[in-house]
Protein backbone atom coordinates (compact mmCIF):
# COMPACT_ATOMS: atom_id res chain seq x y z
CA UNK A 1 0.00 0.00 0.00
CA UNK A 2 1.41 3.56 -0.87
CA UNK A 3 1.99 6.00 1.57
CA UNK A 4 -0.37 7.94 0.24
CA UNK A 5 -3.55 5.61 0.54
CA UNK A 6 -1.87 4.99 4.50
CA UNK A 7 -2.11 9.03 5.20
CA UNK A 8 -6.02 8.51 2.98
CA UNK A 9 -6.93 5.99 5.57
CA UNK A 10 -5.74 7.46 8.55
CA UNK A 11 -7.42 10.70 7.79
CA UNK A 12 -10.77 8.36 7.21
CA UNK A 13 -10.28 6.62 10.83
CA UNK A 14 -8.99 10.29 12.77
CA UNK A 15 -12.37 11.76 11.43
CA UNK A 16 -14.49 8.61 12.91
CA UNK A 17 -12.65 9.64 15.99
CA UNK A 18 -13.37 13.23 15.83
CA UNK A 19 -16.81 12.45 15.77
CA UNK A 20 -16.85 13.90 11.88
CA UNK A 21 -18.38 11.68 10.25
CA UNK A 22 -21.44 11.33 12.50
CA UNK A 23 -22.28 15.04 11.13
CA UNK A 24 -21.95 14.02 7.95
CA UNK A 25 -19.05 15.98 7.03
CA UNK A 26 -17.00 15.44 3.87
CA UNK A 27 -13.58 16.04 3.13
CA UNK A 28 -10.46 14.06 4.26
CA UNK A 29 -9.34 16.46 1.02
CA UNK A 30 -8.88 13.40 -1.00
CA UNK A 31 -10.92 14.39 -3.55
CA UNK A 32 -13.08 11.71 -4.84
CA UNK A 33 -16.43 12.01 -2.02
CA UNK A 34 -19.58 12.94 -3.80
CA UNK A 35 -21.77 15.35 -1.18
CA UNK A 36 -22.70 12.91 2.06
CA UNK A 37 -26.58 12.35 2.06
CA UNK A 38 -28.18 10.75 5.36
CA UNK A 39 -29.73 7.78 2.51
CA UNK A 40 -26.14 7.03 1.25
CA UNK A 41 -24.79 7.09 4.60
CA UNK A 42 -27.56 4.66 5.90
CA UNK A 43 -26.25 2.66 2.83
CA UNK A 44 -22.86 2.57 3.79
CA UNK A 45 -23.39 1.34 7.42
CA UNK A 46 -25.41 -1.54 6.81
CA UNK A 47 -23.22 -3.09 3.77
CA UNK A 48 -19.33 -1.79 3.40
CA UNK A 49 -18.80 -0.14 5.97
CA UNK A 50 -20.26 -2.45 8.50
CA UNK A 51 -18.16 -5.44 7.73
CA UNK A 52 -14.73 -3.45 7.90
CA UNK A 53 -15.88 -1.53 10.70
CA UNK A 54 -16.63 -4.78 12.90
CA UNK A 55 -13.15 -5.87 11.93
CA UNK A 56 -11.61 -2.05 12.89
CA UNK A 57 -14.62 -1.78 15.64
CA UNK A 58 -15.72 1.29 14.62
CA UNK A 59 -17.12 2.37 11.31
CA UNK A 60 -15.74 4.23 8.61
CA UNK A 61 -18.02 7.20 7.24
CA UNK A 62 -15.29 8.00 4.61
CA UNK A 63 -15.19 4.70 3.26
CA UNK A 64 -16.58 6.00 -0.26
CA UNK A 65 -13.01 8.21 -0.53
CA UNK A 66 -10.91 5.18 -0.36
CA UNK A 67 -9.29 4.81 -4.04
CA UNK A 68 -10.63 1.98 -6.26
CA UNK A 69 -10.00 -1.43 -4.44
CA UNK A 70 -7.96 0.13 -1.20
CA UNK A 71 -8.87 -1.74 2.11
CA UNK A 72 -8.78 0.35 5.95
CA UNK A 73 -4.82 -0.19 6.60
CA UNK A 74 -5.93 -2.56 9.78
CA UNK A 75 -7.03 -5.23 7.05
CA UNK A 76 -4.63 -4.43 4.42
CA UNK A 77 -2.29 -6.83 4.92
CA UNK A 78 -4.53 -10.22 5.72
CA UNK A 79 -5.21 -9.99 1.70
CA UNK A 80 -1.13 -11.60 1.52
CA UNK A 81 -0.51 -8.74 -1.10
CA UNK A 82 2.44 -7.76 0.53
CA UNK A 83 3.57 -11.24 0.02
CA UNK A 84 3.89 -10.86 -3.84
CA UNK A 85 7.33 -9.43 -3.79
CA UNK A 86 8.61 -13.21 -3.23
CA UNK A 87 6.87 -14.28 -5.90
CA UNK A 88 8.56 -14.20 -9.52
CA UNK A 89 6.66 -13.76 -12.61
CA UNK A 90 2.98 -14.84 -11.42
CA UNK A 91 -0.06 -13.11 -13.29
CA UNK A 92 -2.23 -11.56 -10.70
CA UNK A 93 -6.07 -12.37 -11.07
CA UNK A 94 -7.28 -10.58 -7.92
CA UNK A 95 -6.16 -8.99 -5.02
CA UNK A 96 -8.74 -9.79 -2.52
CA UNK A 97 -8.91 -12.29 -2.39
CA UNK A 98 -5.25 -13.03 -3.50
CA UNK A 99 -5.29 -15.04 -6.48
CA UNK A 100 -2.29 -15.60 -8.76
CA UNK A 101 -1.30 -18.11 -11.85
CA UNK A 102 2.00 -19.32 -13.30
CA UNK A 103 2.82 -18.44 -17.09
CA UNK A 104 3.92 -22.03 -18.31
CA UNK A 105 7.38 -21.31 -19.19
CA UNK A 106 7.87 -20.54 -15.19
CA UNK A 107 6.67 -24.11 -14.34
CA UNK A 108 9.94 -25.71 -16.34
CA UNK A 109 11.10 -27.13 -12.92
CA UNK A 110 11.00 -30.73 -12.04
CA UNK A 111 10.04 -29.26 -8.67
CA UNK A 112 8.10 -25.85 -8.00
CA UNK A 113 9.67 -23.39 -6.15
CA UNK A 114 8.44 -21.25 -3.66
CA UNK A 115 8.26 -18.07 -5.82
CA UNK A 116 6.55 -19.89 -9.00
CA UNK A 117 3.27 -21.45 -6.95
CA UNK A 118 0.27 -20.36 -7.68
CA UNK A 119 -1.91 -18.71 -4.93
CA UNK A 120 -5.83 -19.47 -4.50
CA UNK A 121 -6.74 -17.86 -1.54
CA UNK A 122 -10.43 -18.14 -0.80
CA UNK A 123 -10.34 -15.81 1.84
CA UNK A 124 -7.82 -13.56 4.13
CA UNK A 125 -4.65 -15.02 5.38
CA UNK A 126 -4.65 -15.58 9.39
CA UNK A 127 -2.24 -13.53 11.62
CA UNK A 128 -0.94 -16.37 12.55
CA UNK A 129 0.04 -17.64 9.17
CA UNK A 130 1.56 -13.96 8.95
CA UNK A 131 3.36 -13.97 11.72
CA UNK A 132 4.62 -17.33 11.29
CA UNK A 133 3.22 -18.31 14.86
CA UNK A 134 2.66 -22.01 15.11
CA UNK A 135 2.99 -21.80 19.07
CA UNK A 136 0.10 -23.70 20.42
CA UNK A 137 -1.30 -25.29 16.90
CA UNK A 138 -3.30 -28.36 17.53
CA UNK A 139 -4.76 -30.56 15.04
CA UNK A 140 -8.29 -32.11 16.31
CA UNK A 141 -9.11 -35.40 14.77
CA UNK A 142 -12.93 -36.10 15.55
CA UNK A 143 -16.35 -37.51 14.37
CA UNK A 144 -17.01 -41.00 13.54
CA UNK A 145 -13.53 -42.36 15.16
CA UNK A 146 -12.88 -44.42 18.21
CA UNK A 147 -10.35 -42.44 20.02
CA UNK A 148 -10.64 -38.38 18.69
CA UNK A 149 -7.09 -37.28 18.49
CA UNK A 150 -5.93 -33.71 19.69
CA UNK A 151 -1.96 -33.31 17.96
CA UNK A 152 0.66 -30.90 18.50
CA UNK A 153 2.89 -30.42 15.36
CA UNK A 154 5.39 -32.30 17.44
CA UNK A 155 2.82 -35.30 18.06
CA UNK A 156 2.63 -35.47 14.40
CA UNK A 157 6.06 -35.34 13.82
CA UNK A 158 6.82 -37.81 16.66
CA UNK A 159 4.15 -40.11 16.60
CA UNK A 160 3.39 -40.49 13.16
CA UNK A 161 6.48 -41.61 10.13
CA UNK A 162 7.70 -38.40 8.34
CA UNK A 163 7.22 -38.77 4.52
CA UNK A 164 8.31 -36.32 1.59
CA UNK A 165 6.63 -35.72 -1.62
CA UNK A 166 6.39 -34.67 -4.55
CA UNK A 167 2.68 -34.16 -5.56
CA UNK A 168 0.77 -31.89 -8.11
CA UNK A 169 -1.53 -29.52 -6.71
CA UNK A 170 -4.26 -27.72 -8.89
CA UNK A 171 -6.79 -25.84 -8.44
CA UNK A 172 -10.20 -27.57 -9.89
CA UNK A 173 -10.77 -24.27 -11.73
CA UNK A 174 -7.29 -24.23 -13.64
CA UNK A 175 -8.54 -23.74 -17.48
CA UNK A 176 -11.87 -21.96 -16.50
CA UNK A 177 -10.98 -19.21 -18.94
CA UNK A 178 -11.66 -21.14 -21.52
CA UNK A 179 -15.27 -22.18 -21.46
CA UNK A 180 -18.05 -20.82 -23.70
CA UNK A 181 -20.14 -19.09 -22.42
CA UNK A 182 -17.99 -18.33 -19.75
CA UNK A 183 -18.17 -19.80 -16.51
CA UNK A 184 -17.89 -17.80 -13.05
CA UNK A 185 -14.79 -17.41 -10.55
CA UNK A 186 -11.71 -16.42 -11.24
CA UNK A 187 -10.47 -17.04 -15.03
CA UNK A 188 -7.74 -18.96 -14.58
CA UNK A 189 -5.80 -20.57 -18.12
CA UNK A 190 -2.87 -22.39 -17.64
CA UNK A 191 -1.45 -22.07 -14.45
CA UNK A 192 -3.49 -23.01 -11.68
CA UNK A 193 -1.07 -25.65 -11.16
CA UNK A 194 2.02 -26.62 -9.26
CA UNK A 195 4.44 -29.55 -8.16
CA UNK A 196 6.08 -28.85 -4.84
CA UNK A 197 7.39 -31.47 -2.21
CA UNK A 198 5.40 -31.61 1.09
CA UNK A 199 7.23 -33.61 4.22
CA UNK A 200 4.35 -34.31 6.71
CA UNK A 201 2.94 -37.43 7.73
CA UNK A 202 0.56 -39.81 6.08
CA UNK A 203 -3.60 -38.69 6.58
CA UNK A 204 -3.82 -42.35 6.57
CA UNK A 205 -1.69 -43.29 9.64
CA UNK A 206 -3.02 -40.40 11.82
CA UNK A 207 -6.63 -41.84 10.54
CA UNK A 208 -5.56 -45.34 11.49
CA UNK A 209 -4.50 -43.95 14.69
CA UNK A 210 -8.04 -42.15 15.83
CA UNK A 211 -9.45 -45.47 14.74
CA UNK A 212 -12.00 -44.75 11.52
CA UNK A 213 -15.52 -46.64 12.51
CA UNK A 214 -17.31 -48.70 9.95
CA UNK A 215 -20.03 -46.01 9.79
CA UNK A 216 -17.13 -43.29 8.04
CA UNK A 217 -17.80 -41.88 4.82
CA UNK A 218 -16.38 -38.82 4.55
CA UNK A 219 -14.07 -36.16 6.15
CA UNK A 220 -14.17 -32.81 6.46
CA UNK A 221 -11.47 -30.51 6.86
CA UNK A 222 -11.62 -26.89 8.78
CA UNK A 223 -8.62 -24.18 8.75
CA UNK A 224 -8.49 -20.83 10.89
CA UNK A 225 -8.33 -18.61 7.53
CA UNK A 226 -11.12 -15.74 7.90
CA UNK A 227 -14.05 -14.78 5.69
CA UNK A 228 -13.50 -11.69 3.10
CA UNK A 229 -15.95 -9.88 5.33
CA UNK A 230 -13.99 -10.11 7.96
CA UNK A 231 -16.68 -11.85 9.89
CA UNK A 232 -15.27 -14.48 12.03
CA UNK A 233 -18.49 -16.44 12.44
CA UNK A 234 -17.97 -16.70 8.78
CA UNK A 235 -16.67 -20.18 7.14
CA UNK A 236 -14.40 -19.81 3.96
CA UNK A 237 -13.99 -23.01 2.66
CA UNK A 238 -14.81 -26.34 4.25
CA UNK A 239 -14.56 -29.42 1.97
CA UNK A 240 -13.63 -32.83 2.28
CA UNK A 241 -13.26 -36.19 0.17
CA UNK A 242 -14.65 -39.83 0.45
CA UNK A 243 -13.35 -41.78 3.26
CA UNK A 244 -11.79 -44.33 0.84
CA UNK A 245 -9.76 -41.85 -0.80
CA UNK A 246 -8.51 -39.97 2.74
CA UNK A 247 -7.37 -43.91 3.57
CA UNK A 248 -5.25 -43.85 0.48
CA UNK A 249 -1.73 -44.03 1.64
CA UNK A 250 -0.57 -40.82 -0.72
CA UNK A 251 -2.09 -38.25 1.39
CA UNK A 252 -0.12 -35.91 3.54
CA UNK A 253 -0.71 -33.69 6.63
CA UNK A 254 2.08 -31.10 5.70
CA UNK A 255 3.98 -29.28 7.85
CA UNK A 256 6.64 -28.47 5.09
CA UNK A 257 7.45 -27.23 1.14
CA UNK A 258 10.19 -27.69 -0.39
CA UNK A 259 12.28 -28.06 2.61
CA UNK A 260 11.15 -25.58 4.57
CA UNK A 261 8.11 -24.12 6.89
CA UNK A 262 4.91 -23.77 4.41
CA UNK A 263 4.19 -20.15 4.14
CA UNK A 264 1.91 -18.19 4.94
CA UNK A 265 0.00 -18.37 1.56
CA UNK A 266 -0.07 -21.67 1.10
CA UNK A 267 -1.37 -23.05 4.50
CA UNK A 268 1.25 -22.32 7.43
CA UNK A 269 1.70 -24.32 9.49
CA UNK A 270 -0.36 -27.62 8.46
CA UNK A 271 -2.06 -28.44 5.37
CA UNK A 272 -3.76 -31.38 3.99
CA UNK A 273 -1.99 -32.53 0.70
CA UNK A 274 -4.72 -34.87 -1.24
CA UNK A 275 -3.65 -35.08 -4.85
CA UNK A 276 -5.74 -36.04 -7.94
CA UNK A 277 -8.82 -34.50 -6.47
CA UNK A 278 -9.20 -30.33 -6.99
CA UNK A 279 -6.65 -28.50 -5.29
CA UNK A 280 -9.30 -26.67 -2.86
CA UNK A 281 -9.56 -30.39 -0.60
CA UNK A 282 -6.19 -29.93 0.30
CA UNK A 283 -7.17 -27.84 3.57
CA UNK A 284 -4.75 -24.76 4.19
CA UNK A 285 -4.55 -23.68 7.76
CA UNK A 286 -5.44 -26.98 8.68
CA UNK A 287 -6.81 -27.30 12.45
CA UNK A 288 -9.64 -29.89 12.62
CA UNK A 289 -10.28 -33.37 10.29
CA UNK A 290 -14.23 -34.65 11.16
CA UNK A 291 -15.18 -38.08 10.18
CA UNK A 292 -19.15 -37.63 8.70
CA UNK A 293 -21.31 -40.61 8.45
CA UNK A 294 -22.41 -38.70 5.21
CA UNK A 295 -21.21 -36.01 2.36
CA UNK A 296 -19.84 -33.00 3.92
CA UNK A 297 -21.64 -30.16 3.35
CA UNK A 298 -19.50 -27.20 4.64
CA UNK A 299 -18.39 -23.95 2.34
CA UNK A 300 -18.00 -24.87 -1.01
CA UNK A 301 -19.19 -28.42 -0.88
CA UNK A 302 -22.75 -27.77 -2.09
CA UNK A 303 -24.46 -25.62 -4.64
CA UNK A 304 -22.44 -25.18 -7.54
CA UNK A 305 -19.12 -25.20 -5.99
CA UNK A 306 -16.55 -28.16 -6.98
CA UNK A 307 -19.88 -29.55 -8.49
CA UNK A 308 -20.40 -30.85 -12.26
CA UNK A 309 -23.66 -31.98 -13.42
CA UNK A 310 -24.61 -35.56 -13.52
CA UNK A 311 -24.98 -35.65 -16.76
CA UNK A 312 -23.92 -33.91 -19.77
CA UNK A 313 -25.18 -30.44 -20.81
CA UNK A 314 -25.15 -28.11 -24.06
CA UNK A 315 -23.05 -25.19 -23.26
CA UNK A 316 -24.60 -22.56 -21.73
CA UNK A 317 -27.34 -25.02 -20.04
CA UNK A 318 -28.95 -23.89 -16.53
CA UNK A 319 -28.47 -27.06 -14.28
CA UNK A 320 -30.69 -27.39 -11.46
CA UNK A 321 -28.57 -27.29 -8.08
CA UNK A 322 -30.21 -30.79 -7.25
CA UNK A 323 -28.39 -32.26 -10.32
CA UNK A 324 -25.14 -31.41 -9.59
CA UNK A 325 -22.51 -33.60 -8.33
CA UNK A 326 -19.09 -33.12 -6.21
CA UNK A 327 -16.61 -33.10 -8.41
CA UNK A 328 -13.65 -35.93 -7.42
CA UNK A 329 -11.07 -36.93 -9.49
CA UNK A 330 -9.03 -34.53 -11.85
CA UNK A 331 -8.79 -35.10 -15.83
CA UNK A 332 -5.00 -36.16 -17.07
CA UNK A 333 -3.43 -32.83 -18.17
CA UNK A 334 0.19 -31.65 -19.41
CA UNK A 335 1.67 -28.75 -19.97
CA UNK A 336 4.93 -27.22 -22.28
CA UNK A 337 6.74 -25.48 -20.11
CA UNK A 338 9.90 -25.26 -22.82
CA UNK A 339 10.62 -22.84 -25.21
CA UNK A 340 8.44 -20.12 -23.96
CA UNK A 341 5.33 -19.81 -26.19
CA UNK A 342 6.42 -17.19 -29.46
CA UNK A 343 10.05 -18.86 -29.60
CA UNK A 344 12.15 -19.01 -32.69
CA UNK A 345 13.36 -22.00 -33.50
CA UNK A 346 16.08 -22.70 -36.75
CA UNK A 347 14.22 -24.25 -39.58
CA UNK A 348 15.17 -27.77 -40.57
CA UNK A 349 16.77 -28.08 -36.84
CA UNK A 350 15.61 -30.60 -34.07
CA UNK A 351 14.59 -27.93 -31.28
CA UNK A 352 13.85 -29.46 -27.75
CA UNK A 353 10.14 -29.38 -26.37
CA UNK A 354 9.62 -30.53 -23.01
CA UNK A 355 6.99 -30.45 -19.86
CA UNK A 356 5.47 -32.03 -17.29
CA UNK A 357 1.85 -34.69 -17.20
CA UNK A 358 0.07 -35.70 -14.82
CA UNK A 359 -3.30 -36.95 -13.85
CA UNK A 360 -5.86 -37.49 -11.24
CA UNK A 361 -5.93 -41.57 -11.12
CA UNK A 362 -2.44 -41.78 -10.44
CA UNK A 363 0.21 -41.63 -13.41
CA UNK A 364 0.28 -40.74 -16.96
CA UNK A 365 0.99 -43.80 -19.31
CA UNK A 366 2.12 -41.94 -22.69
CA UNK A 367 2.55 -38.07 -23.80
CA UNK A 368 2.14 -36.78 -27.81
CA UNK A 369 3.22 -33.16 -29.40
CA UNK A 370 1.92 -32.38 -32.67
CA UNK A 371 3.10 -29.47 -35.01
CA UNK A 372 0.11 -29.83 -37.61
CA UNK A 373 -2.32 -28.90 -35.43
CA UNK A 374 -3.06 -31.98 -34.52
CA UNK A 375 -3.28 -34.29 -37.95
CA UNK A 376 -0.24 -36.05 -36.80
CA UNK A 377 1.32 -37.01 -33.37
CA UNK A 378 4.37 -38.26 -32.75
CA UNK A 379 5.55 -39.61 -29.24
CA UNK A 380 7.27 -37.83 -26.71
CA UNK A 381 10.33 -39.63 -23.82
CA UNK A 382 8.03 -39.62 -20.74
CA UNK A 383 9.59 -40.02 -17.67
CA UNK A 384 8.28 -42.07 -14.68
CA UNK A 385 7.36 -40.07 -11.47
CA UNK A 386 9.47 -40.00 -8.32
CA UNK A 387 6.22 -40.84 -6.48
CA UNK A 388 2.54 -41.47 -6.96
CA UNK A 389 0.79 -37.94 -7.86
CA UNK A 390 4.31 -36.12 -8.79
CA UNK A 391 3.94 -34.63 -12.35
CA UNK A 392 6.22 -36.42 -15.03
CA UNK A 393 8.70 -34.87 -17.09
CA UNK A 394 8.51 -35.48 -21.13
CA UNK A 395 11.17 -34.39 -23.86
CA UNK A 396 10.29 -34.21 -27.84
CA UNK A 397 12.48 -33.01 -30.48
CA UNK A 398 10.76 -31.11 -33.27
CA UNK A 399 11.83 -30.95 -36.47
CA UNK A 400 10.12 -28.11 -38.65
CA UNK A 401 10.25 -28.40 -42.18
CA UNK A 402 9.93 -24.91 -43.45
CA UNK A 403 10.09 -21.34 -42.24
CA UNK A 404 7.10 -19.77 -41.14
CA UNK A 405 4.29 -20.22 -37.93
CA UNK A 406 3.67 -23.44 -36.44
CA UNK A 407 2.02 -24.69 -33.03
CA UNK A 408 3.03 -27.36 -30.41
CA UNK A 409 0.21 -29.20 -29.36
CA UNK A 410 0.80 -31.92 -25.92
CA UNK A 411 -1.80 -34.77 -25.33
CA UNK A 412 -0.81 -36.90 -22.47
CA UNK A 413 -3.06 -40.31 -21.92
CA UNK A 414 -3.36 -41.53 -18.53
CA UNK A 415 -3.19 -45.21 -17.27
CA UNK A 416 -7.04 -46.35 -18.86
CA UNK A 417 -6.14 -44.89 -22.11
CA UNK A 418 -7.76 -41.84 -21.70
CA UNK A 419 -6.44 -38.51 -23.79
CA UNK A 420 -6.60 -34.97 -23.12
CA UNK A 421 -9.10 -33.52 -25.90
CA UNK A 422 -8.16 -30.75 -28.39
CA UNK A 423 -11.10 -28.42 -27.06
CA UNK A 424 -12.97 -27.90 -24.16
CA UNK A 425 -14.83 -30.87 -22.42
CA UNK A 426 -18.19 -30.72 -20.66
CA UNK A 427 -18.75 -27.08 -19.82
CA UNK A 428 -20.73 -26.79 -16.66
CA UNK A 429 -21.47 -23.72 -14.88
CA UNK A 430 -18.50 -23.11 -12.64
CA UNK A 431 -15.99 -24.06 -15.33
CA UNK A 432 -14.28 -27.21 -13.94
CA UNK A 433 -12.06 -29.88 -14.97
CA UNK A 434 -10.92 -28.41 -18.35
CA UNK A 435 -8.33 -30.43 -19.67
CA UNK A 436 -7.88 -29.30 -23.06
CA UNK A 437 -4.31 -29.71 -24.81
CA UNK A 438 -1.83 -27.18 -24.16
CA UNK A 439 -0.68 -25.02 -27.32
CA UNK A 440 2.44 -23.04 -27.60
CA UNK A 441 3.43 -21.33 -30.58
CA UNK A 442 6.76 -21.33 -32.35
CA UNK A 443 8.27 -19.38 -35.37
CA UNK A 444 11.01 -21.11 -37.69
CA UNK A 445 13.46 -19.02 -39.00
CA UNK B 1 -27.27 -9.25 -21.38
CA UNK B 2 -26.10 -7.11 -23.98
CA UNK B 3 -29.20 -4.48 -23.44
CA UNK B 4 -28.56 -2.05 -26.17
CA UNK B 5 -26.76 -4.65 -28.35
CA UNK B 6 -29.86 -7.60 -28.44
CA UNK B 7 -32.74 -4.93 -28.93
CA UNK B 8 -30.64 -2.69 -31.93
CA UNK B 9 -30.14 -6.80 -33.55
CA UNK B 10 -33.77 -7.53 -32.86
CA UNK B 11 -35.27 -4.63 -34.46
CA UNK B 12 -32.98 -4.55 -37.40
CA UNK B 13 -34.54 -7.76 -38.03
CA UNK B 14 -37.80 -7.00 -37.58
CA UNK B 15 -38.70 -9.25 -35.05
CA UNK B 16 -40.33 -9.21 -31.84
CA UNK B 17 -38.67 -9.31 -28.73
CA UNK B 18 -40.69 -12.78 -28.41
CA UNK B 19 -38.64 -14.10 -30.13
CA UNK B 20 -35.85 -14.28 -27.72
CA UNK B 21 -36.22 -17.90 -25.66
CA UNK B 22 -36.33 -19.72 -29.29
CA UNK B 23 -33.19 -17.86 -29.77
CA UNK B 24 -32.21 -19.60 -26.50
CA UNK B 25 -34.02 -23.07 -27.47
CA UNK B 26 -32.44 -22.97 -31.01
CA UNK B 27 -31.03 -26.34 -31.98
CA UNK B 28 -27.63 -26.82 -30.22
CA UNK B 29 -24.82 -26.80 -32.83
CA UNK B 30 -21.09 -26.57 -32.02
CA UNK B 31 -19.77 -25.63 -35.53
CA UNK B 32 -21.55 -22.88 -34.98
CA UNK B 33 -19.61 -22.18 -32.13
CA UNK B 34 -16.65 -22.70 -33.31
CA UNK B 35 -17.47 -20.28 -36.41
CA UNK B 36 -18.80 -17.54 -33.51
CA UNK B 37 -15.43 -14.93 -32.94
CA UNK B 38 -13.07 -16.07 -30.35
CA UNK B 39 -11.03 -13.74 -28.49
CA UNK B 40 -8.45 -11.64 -30.31
CA UNK B 41 -5.60 -13.94 -31.11
CA UNK B 42 -1.95 -13.51 -30.29
CA UNK B 43 0.37 -14.44 -32.98
CA UNK B 44 2.87 -15.19 -29.45
CA UNK B 45 0.09 -17.33 -27.62
CA UNK B 46 -1.96 -20.01 -29.09
CA UNK B 47 -4.24 -20.33 -26.11
CA UNK B 48 -5.40 -16.51 -26.20
CA UNK B 49 -7.75 -17.05 -28.96
CA UNK B 50 -8.92 -20.25 -27.42
CA UNK B 51 -9.80 -17.92 -24.99
CA UNK B 52 -13.88 -16.84 -23.36
CA UNK B 53 -15.01 -14.40 -26.30
CA UNK B 54 -16.05 -11.03 -24.54
CA UNK B 55 -18.94 -9.69 -26.42
CA UNK B 56 -18.23 -5.95 -25.36
CA UNK B 57 -14.43 -6.02 -26.05
CA UNK B 58 -13.24 -3.18 -27.06
CA UNK B 59 -16.85 -1.33 -27.31
CA UNK B 60 -17.93 -0.89 -23.67
CA UNK B 61 -17.47 2.72 -21.34
CA UNK B 62 -14.18 3.38 -20.40
CA UNK B 63 -13.05 2.24 -16.39
CA UNK B 64 -13.91 3.98 -13.89
CA UNK B 65 -11.14 5.05 -11.29
CA UNK B 66 -13.43 6.16 -8.75
CA UNK B 67 -15.39 2.58 -8.56
CA UNK B 68 -12.16 -0.06 -8.99
CA UNK B 69 -12.31 0.47 -12.59
CA UNK B 70 -16.15 -1.23 -12.91
CA UNK B 71 -17.04 0.32 -16.83
CA UNK B 72 -18.20 4.01 -15.98
CA UNK B 73 -21.45 3.62 -17.02
CA UNK B 74 -25.46 3.71 -14.80
CA UNK B 75 -25.20 1.68 -12.24
CA UNK B 76 -21.60 1.29 -11.20
CA UNK B 77 -21.92 3.73 -8.24
CA UNK B 78 -24.18 1.28 -6.76
CA UNK B 79 -22.67 -2.04 -7.77
CA UNK B 80 -19.53 -0.69 -6.16
CA UNK B 81 -20.19 0.27 -3.04
CA UNK B 82 -22.75 -2.71 -2.55
CA UNK B 83 -19.86 -5.35 -3.79
CA UNK B 84 -16.32 -4.30 -2.29
CA UNK B 85 -17.25 -4.65 0.85
CA UNK B 86 -15.66 -8.42 0.93
CA UNK B 87 -13.34 -8.57 -2.34
CA UNK B 88 -12.04 -6.02 -4.73
CA UNK B 89 -13.57 -5.53 -8.52
CA UNK B 90 -11.44 -7.80 -9.94
CA UNK B 91 -13.44 -10.78 -9.48
CA UNK B 92 -16.46 -8.75 -11.14
CA UNK B 93 -14.61 -7.87 -13.91
CA UNK B 94 -13.17 -11.09 -14.66
CA UNK B 95 -16.90 -12.54 -15.51
CA UNK B 96 -18.65 -13.14 -18.69
CA UNK B 97 -21.83 -15.45 -17.80
CA UNK B 98 -25.08 -15.60 -18.51
CA UNK B 99 -27.81 -13.48 -16.94
CA UNK B 100 -29.24 -16.75 -15.17
CA UNK B 101 -25.24 -17.10 -13.37
CA UNK B 102 -25.75 -13.37 -12.23
CA UNK B 103 -29.17 -14.04 -10.61
CA UNK B 104 -27.66 -17.23 -9.09
CA UNK B 105 -24.64 -15.71 -7.68
CA UNK B 106 -26.18 -13.22 -6.53
CA UNK B 107 -28.60 -15.28 -4.37
CA UNK B 108 -25.27 -17.71 -3.18
CA UNK B 109 -24.04 -13.73 -2.43
CA UNK B 110 -26.49 -12.99 -0.15
CA UNK B 111 -27.38 -16.82 1.02
CA UNK B 112 -23.59 -18.28 2.10
CA UNK B 113 -21.58 -15.28 1.86
CA UNK B 114 -23.89 -12.80 3.94
CA UNK B 115 -24.57 -9.74 1.32
CA UNK B 116 -26.74 -7.40 2.84
CA UNK B 117 -30.13 -7.38 0.15
CA UNK B 118 -30.81 -3.94 -0.60
CA UNK B 119 -34.05 -2.50 -1.67
CA UNK B 120 -35.38 -4.21 -5.06
CA UNK B 121 -34.60 -0.61 -6.91
CA UNK B 122 -31.43 -1.08 -6.16
CA UNK B 123 -31.07 -4.73 -6.04
CA UNK B 124 -32.53 -3.88 -10.31
CA UNK B 125 -29.82 -1.49 -10.83
CA UNK B 126 -26.81 -3.78 -9.65
CA UNK B 127 -27.82 -6.78 -11.61
CA UNK B 128 -28.96 -4.51 -14.77
CA UNK B 129 -25.66 -3.03 -14.51
CA UNK B 130 -23.76 -6.89 -14.37
CA UNK B 131 -26.09 -8.44 -16.75
CA UNK B 132 -24.96 -5.81 -19.64
CA UNK B 133 -20.77 -5.36 -18.80
CA UNK B 134 -20.25 -8.39 -17.88
CA UNK B 135 -22.10 -10.46 -20.37
CA UNK B 136 -21.49 -14.18 -21.86
CA UNK B 137 -24.93 -13.25 -23.81
CA UNK B 138 -24.93 -11.64 -27.26
C1 LIG C 1 -20.57 -10.43 2.25
C2 LIG C 1 -19.41 -10.59 1.44
C3 LIG C 1 -19.61 -10.42 -0.07
C4 LIG C 1 -20.22 -9.38 -0.75
C5 LIG C 1 -20.84 -8.12 -0.18
C6 LIG C 1 -20.11 -9.70 -2.15
N1 LIG C 1 -19.44 -10.87 -2.31
FE1 LIG C 1 -18.95 -11.72 -4.08
N2 LIG C 1 -18.00 -13.21 -3.10
C7 LIG C 1 -17.87 -13.34 -1.75
C8 LIG C 1 -17.06 -14.50 -1.43
C9 LIG C 1 -16.67 -14.98 -0.05
C10 LIG C 1 -16.70 -15.07 -2.67
C11 LIG C 1 -15.82 -16.29 -2.92
C12 LIG C 1 -14.43 -15.80 -3.20
C13 LIG C 1 -13.52 -16.85 -3.76
O1 LIG C 1 -13.90 -18.01 -3.84
O2 LIG C 1 -12.40 -16.49 -4.15
C14 LIG C 1 -17.30 -14.23 -3.69
C15 LIG C 1 -17.17 -14.48 -5.05
C16 LIG C 1 -17.70 -13.70 -6.05
C17 LIG C 1 -17.60 -14.01 -7.45
C18 LIG C 1 -16.93 -15.25 -8.06
C19 LIG C 1 -17.96 -16.33 -8.07
C20 LIG C 1 -17.45 -17.68 -8.45
O3 LIG C 1 -18.13 -18.37 -9.21
O4 LIG C 1 -16.36 -18.08 -7.97
C21 LIG C 1 -18.25 -13.01 -8.12
C22 LIG C 1 -18.43 -12.89 -9.62
C23 LIG C 1 -18.75 -12.09 -7.13
N3 LIG C 1 -18.39 -12.53 -5.86
C24 LIG C 1 -19.47 -10.95 -7.42
C25 LIG C 1 -20.00 -10.12 -6.45
C26 LIG C 1 -20.82 -8.98 -6.75
C27 LIG C 1 -21.19 -8.55 -8.15
C28 LIG C 1 -21.15 -8.42 -5.57
C29 LIG C 1 -22.04 -7.22 -5.35
C30 LIG C 1 -23.36 -7.35 -5.91
C31 LIG C 1 -20.54 -9.20 -4.51
N4 LIG C 1 -19.86 -10.23 -5.08
C32 LIG C 1 -20.65 -8.91 -3.15
C33 LIG C 1 -18.41 -12.49 -0.80
C34 LIG C 1 -19.12 -11.34 -1.07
Amino acid sequence: MSDQADREQNEGIKAVESGAGDTGATGTGTGTGTGTDPARRAFLRSTGASAFGAMLGMTIPFQRNLPAGLIPVALAQDTGQAMMAEKDGLIVLGDRPLNAETPAHLLDDDITPYEHMFIRMNGLVPQNALDSDASGWMLTIDGEVDNPLELSIDDLKSRFETVTRAMVLECGGNGRAFFNPGASGNQWTTGAVGCPEWTGVRLADVLAEAGVRDSAVYTAHYGNDVHLSGDPEKEVISRGVPIDKAMQEDALIAWAMNGADIPALHGFPLRLVIPGYPGSVSQKYLNRITIRDQEHDGAKMTGYSYRLPAYPVAPGTEVPESDMVVMTEMPVKSLVTFPRTGTEVATGEAAEIRGHAWAGNGDVAAMHVSTDFGQTWQEATLEPPPNRFAWQRWRAEVTLPEAGYYEVWARATDANGVSQPATTPGWNPRGYGNNMQHRIALIAV
Amino acid sequence: MRGIAKIALLAGLGLAAGLMPVLAQSRPDPMRMSAMPGAAPSPDDPMQALRTPDPGEGDGPAASEEFGGLPDAPGAEDTYYQCVACHSTEIIKQQRITDARWDDLWQWMVEEQGMYEPDAETKQVILTYLKTHFSSEL
